[in-house]
């Protein structure tokens, strides 16, 4: 690497700055763009992505992959609406479609990838046909309806203005006080990690001031962003601070060594699994509460978005290596690219273009800056 | 001099924080072995790299001369145009293709259509194999299916297709069994008469003295002194050079108490993964005691791998016997059941099987132990504790890193196989197997890691050390145990272990009479 600071600091943090200009840009290009309707809109549009690129990572952090996604949210976006018309409460419907459809799909997976040793990508595309075929059958081919008015909750409700003013403060004094018994820890010790910490200290503070006016002048926190916060956040804690997301990184970055050292590969592997098909049967039953009903091709492709999402956040295909903070960053790339795209009426199909062009760009920047680490 | 066919001078290559070269100059000549010696991280690779290409010009100052021209490669293809050639330490196959293939990977003949010439193809390979005096290695056999000593051969003969005038042998004889090294000889003495130039790296002292015309050594990135004819040195001038110290000792001198029985291990046997019936090992049984340090000792397939790999839990297929510690019998599925146990196991390929490379030091050093720096229920990691552990390790050890955060990638290979012996102290275990614990490491990091384990067993932990080199498990070992084709063939002890009765028993010149 460079001598040059300005220089290493924008290398290390490529993703977060190419978010935060592509914002700026769009808000100065689409007043539109700006408004706290249309930036809710857009956090709700990526809690979706957001929420099973959570998942994803783990899944890739270990070096595996699932393309099953797509299908398993269809699949719980079908069996949760049929569940409610066989009469069904939706408080038990939702629970019982999260372990019915993701826990299943999830052990699933996760039995053939660890037990028979199965390549993650063929024993997902299996999944991801299998799940379509189920979700087309269940349903008929046909979309179904909601009668369950409180099902609506889940996806469109909001968390008031005044509420989630309250909420954000607690984050925020929640994040002063990390920081605070971070710094003593770094001023006892010596370990600087200042240059390491600011990026993602500036973005969470203009996050939280961001979602104050997003949230707070509009009709407040809307409940699926919420839910995607509150998995965000223990996945950052997990992954980060626990004995499991220690597991995850080892078995990612040298499977035979990490079970050497005692892990259990076998298990830690179907919890991964089981997570990320937990995690996208959520996504399922959210869309359908948003939609008020289920088409049975919902979700299909998501599991690109997915993969786009957790690959723009610097995540390594090779495993070992990646956090969530990047997957969300990759998520509202590619969220806040959907939404000023089709604001600016760029055509559907040149949007596809553009996004994959962003994805082609963001894995060989990765590719890159390995390159640079290792000379 | 005009036989001088290679000259580096003042080579020097710097990486962020480091200076790997400095001021490197030597002289080799033709028809010569050159050894390079030094200890790990004196810059004998990265010297490598620059002669072979891999470090392009200008990512390096100074000159290289070949044949008293200068030369700035700027690609490994360069360097190979001007008749350099390297063999690493990993060797460069593809198992899955034919010795000819490899021969010729990137000139194969071709025909008057355009396609391979098969038969000039093999007629070619099968020439230059004879030229080596390899006469059982056929050129369409798979490069998987031939023993490492043959396939390096097949590099050999790789560099000669290319007509290599400049051969670089990195470390070349770590994987091989003592016939093969023979047989590697003959071929190097054989170069050296036809004229080639051979750079010999290897930290082996004895082969050094056999095979090599003279020596340079490296230290801390710069040349000590002139290359100097063999004869002219003693083995405790070169040490002195490599480590800037005269070393006492290699093996200290020990005064430990032997205590109870700790491992027992009963008619252990593995089953042949692909022979039906056969067994890769077979009645295995012998015991270990606190403070004891136990040699394993065999050639290369012997079994002594499997039966650490077994005793730690760590091979999949059907075992049988049975194995005891502190007299109770265990029932070892995995290395977790066997870490739970108080079983350790420092795995040989410290790269493949032991390291982390992307990871922080702390991270790899606390990954087999994360009890000691987490709480249940949900395992939550105390990391400036995890900090203040890895950096007692790092004093304790002699680590030499620029924090407890370096990635374990940048370090050397002693360092890296000290953060493995952190590990496995840190999971505190009351029977230590170590396999192959100081291969490819410098004299200095031997050194400490034999005093390392003299003190651990004499702390009362039984130590059981696999190692090729005779001298290592003489110096060390209490008892030393000798392997042949998957059964313990001999014991010896202390006292009446020699290096000729134990290579008797290991070579298979004495047996076993029934």
């Amino acid at each position: 690497m460079h001598g040059n600071p300005a220089l290493r600091f924008i290398r290390a943090n490529a993703t977060l700055i190419a978010l935060v200009v592509l914002t700026l840009a769009l808000a100065l290009a689409d007043p539109t763009f700006s408004t706290a309707r249309n930036l809710s809109n857009v956090a709700r549009q990526v809690t979706v992505v957001g929420i099973i690129g959570v998942g994803m990572t783990m899944v890739i952090l270990i070096a595996g992959i699932d393309l099953s996604v797509g299908s398993v949210v269809g699949v719980a976006a079908v069996v949760v609406t049929l569940l409610m018309q066989y009469g069904l409460a939706a408080w038990i419907a939702g629970p019982v479609t999260l372990a019915v459809v993701g826990g299943a799909i999830g052990l699933w997976n996760g039995f053939w990838i660890a037990h028979y040793r199965i390549p993650p990508f063929i024993i997902t595309l299996g999944m991801l046909t299998i799940g379509r075929g189920a979700a087309l059958s269940l349903s008929n081919g046909s979309s179904i309806p909601v009668a369950d008015r409180s099902f609506a909750f889940l996806g469109s409700g909001h968390i008031p203005p005044l509420p989630t003013l309250a909420l954000l403060a607690i984050a925020a004094l929640a994040g002063l006080y990390v920081l605070a018994t971070r710094w003593r820890g770094v001023r006892k010790k010596g370990v600087p990690h200042l240059e390491r910490d600011l990026p993602g200290i500036l973005a969470a503070a203009a996050g939280l001031l961001l979602a104050a006016y997003v949230f707070g002048t509009s009709d407040g926190l809307p409940v699926p962003v919420a839910i995607f916060v509150v998995i965000a956040a223990v996945a950052i804690f997990v992954l980060g601070h626990t004995r499991f997301g220690r597991r995850l990184y080892a078995l990612g970055g040298n499977e035979e060594a990490a079970r050497l050292s005692g892990i259990n590969v076998y298990a830690t592997k179907i919890v991964v699994h089981v997570t990320v098909s937990l995690l996208s049967a959520l996504s399922g039953i959210l869309l359908a509460s948003r939609l008020n009903g289920a088409s049975p091709n919902l979700g299909s492709m998501f599991e690109l978005d997915a993969i786009a999402a957790v690959v723009i956040g610097g995540t390594s295909l090779a495993g070992g290596s990646g956090t969530i903070g990047g997957t969300i960053i990759g998520a509202l790339i590619i969220g806040v690219l959907n939404n000023g795209m089709s604001l600016l009426g760029i055509s559907s199909f040149y949007q596809l273009i553009i996004k994959g062009l962003i994805i082609s760009l963001a894995v060989w920047f990765d590719v890159l800056q390995k390159k640079n680490w290792k000379a | 001099m005009s036989d001088v066919v290679l000259k580096m001078e003042h080579i020097v290559k710097e990486f962020p924080g480091v200076r790997a070269l400095d001021d490197v100059h030597f002289e080799a000549r033709a028809g010569e072995v050159l050894a390079l010696m030094g200890e790990n991280g004196a810059g004998k690779s990265t010297l490598m790299k620059v002669l072979g290409g891999v470090w392009p010009y200008p990512t390096y100052q100074g000159d290289i001369f070949i044949h008293g021209e200068r030369r700035q490669f700027r690609n490994p293809r360069d360097a190979m145009d001007a008749g350099i050639a390297v063999i690493h330490q990993e060797l460069n196959l593809l198992a899955e293709l034919s010795v000819a293939e490899n021969i010729f990977l990137d000139n194969q003949p071709l025909n008057r259509f355009g396609a391979i010439d098969w038969r000039k193809l093999n007629d070619d390979a099968a020439a230059l194999l004879a030229e080596l005096g390899l006469i059982d290695v056929r050129p369409t056999d798979k490069v998987k299916h031939i023993a490492v000593g043959k396939q390096q051969m097949v590099e050999i003969a790789k560099a000669l297709s290319k007509r290599a005038r400049i051969l670089i042998l990195d470390e070349p004889t770590s994987a091989l069994s003592d016939k093969e090294v023979t047989e590697l000889f003959r071929v190097i003495g054989k170069l050296r008469q036809d004229g080639v130039c051979l750079c010999y790296i290897s930290h082996k002292m004895e082969e050094i003295a056999q095979i090599a015309d003279r020596i340079v050594v490296l230290r801390d990135g710069r040349t000590i002194g002139e290359p100097i004819a063999i004869p002219d040195i003693t083995l405790e001038q070169i040490i002195a050079r490599m480590v800037g110290r005269e070393l006492t000792e290699m093996y200290p001198a020990s005064s430990r108490q032997r205590g109870e029985k700790i491992l027992e291990v009963r008619n252990l046997g593995v089953d042949h993964p692909s022979l039906p019936g056969a067994r890769k090992i077979a009645d295995v049984s012998f015991s270990a005691c606190r403070g004891e340090i136990l040699g394993l000792c065999g050639l290369m397939g012997s079994g002594r791998t499997t039966l650490a790999s077994v005793i730690f839990g760590a091979l999949p297929h059907a075992t049988h016997g049975e194995v005891l510690v502190e007299g109770k019998k265990t029932d070892i599925r995995s290395p977790a059941d066997a870490i739970a146990s108080g079983i350790a196991l420092l795995t040989e390929d410290r790269k493949a099987l032991g390291l982390f490379l992307d990871q922080p030091i702390t991270f790899n050093t606390t990954i087999s132990s994360l009890q000691t720096i987490s709480s249940p229920p949900i395992g939550f990691i105390d990391k400036s504790r995890e900090y203040t552990l890895t950096e007692h390790y790092i004093g304790q050890l002699g680590v030499k890193a620029s924090s407890a955060d370096a990635l374990v990638g940048t370090l050397s290979g002693g360092n890296q196989q000290k953060i493995l012996l952190a590990r496995w102290l840190n999971a505190g275990p009351k029977i230590f197997i170590l396999d192959e614990p100081t291969r490819g490491i410098d004299i200095g990091a031997k050194v400490e890691i034999h005093k390392l384990l003299d003190r651990l067993a004499g702390q009362g932990v039984a130590i059981v050390i696999i190692s090729s080199e005779l001298d290592e498990l003489l110096g060390m070992s209490d008892r030393i145990l000798v392997m042949k084709e998957g059964r313990i063939v001999s014991e010896f002890t202390k006292a009446n272990a020699s290096r000729e009765a134990v290579m008797e028993w290991a070579a298979g010149a004495r047996r076993v009479e029934k």
